[in-house]
């Protein structure tokens, strides 16, 4: 019984931070929308530099979310993105990390 | 003299095709140094840290790789990397791993709710 105790409070302990690193991709999906706008045009190209939007459904989801907190921290400087990023949470960031990464459009 | 003339120009007409797109080939000799964490192909290690390069817009690798180069983008290995690289050698990277198959592709608006 104790055994039980202690397994199910290291469980409890352990929930929260697999749901905030998990990420959910039906959650994501939703909450990608916006990214459609630019990542969703096949062939969509930046401006002032002139360079295609970069491919991001299939990508891997740890690269993603590295990629997000960058943008988000000013280490990676895209205007665009650094304002998305701004207005997200750690939880919506993980969310559309897991969408992109399980979704392929070749 | 005519002659020395039109071989100068055609030597800058070569030279400036030569700079508006990558040679792949020569990428691919260039890679060597990439292909420890981004795999030969651009599709990776099995490190999901590292992002899969291969198949993603030439362009686009350009612009990452000449912002690693400058400090715009700051990734400390990155930098070191692309330092050592000159404009024409990123475009012959980029060429390279922008060729090479993966499954990157573009969102699809369809899908997204």
């Amino acid at each position: 019984m104790r055994l039980i105790s202690v397994a199910l409070l290291a469980l409890m302990a352990a929930a929260p931070v697999l749901a905030q690193t998990k990420g959910d991709p039906a959650a994501g999906k939703v909450k990608a929308y916006t990214c459609t706008g630019c990542h969703g045009i096949t062939g969509y190209r930046n401006v002032y530099p002139h360079y295609h939007v970069p491919r991001i459904a299939g990508q891997n989801y740890e690269y993603l979310v590295a990629a997000l907190n960058a943008y988000e921290a000013g280490t990676r400087k895209h205007p665009t993105m650094v304002a998305q990023a701004q207005s997200l949470s750690e939880q919506d960031i993980a969310d559309i990390a897991a969408y992109l990464a399980n979704t392929t459009n070749p | 003299m005519k002659n020395w003339m039109a071989i100068a120009a055609l030597g800058v007409i070569v030279s400036h095709s030569a700079m508006a797109s990558g040679n792949p080939g020569r990428g691919l000799e260039l890679s060597v140094p990439c292909q420890a964490c981004h795999g030969k192909d651009g599709n990776g290690v099995g490190d999901p840290q590292y992002p899969i390069i291969a198949g993603q817009y030439a362009d686009y690798l350009e612009h990452s790789l000449k912002a690693y180069r400058s400090g715009e983008r700051e990734n400390a290995i990155m930098l070191g990397f692309a330092q050592t690289l000159s404009d024409q050698d990123i475009k012959d990277l980029a060429a390279y791993f922008a060729a090479q198959q993966s499954k990157l592709g573009d969102l699809d608006r369809k899908n997204v709710d």
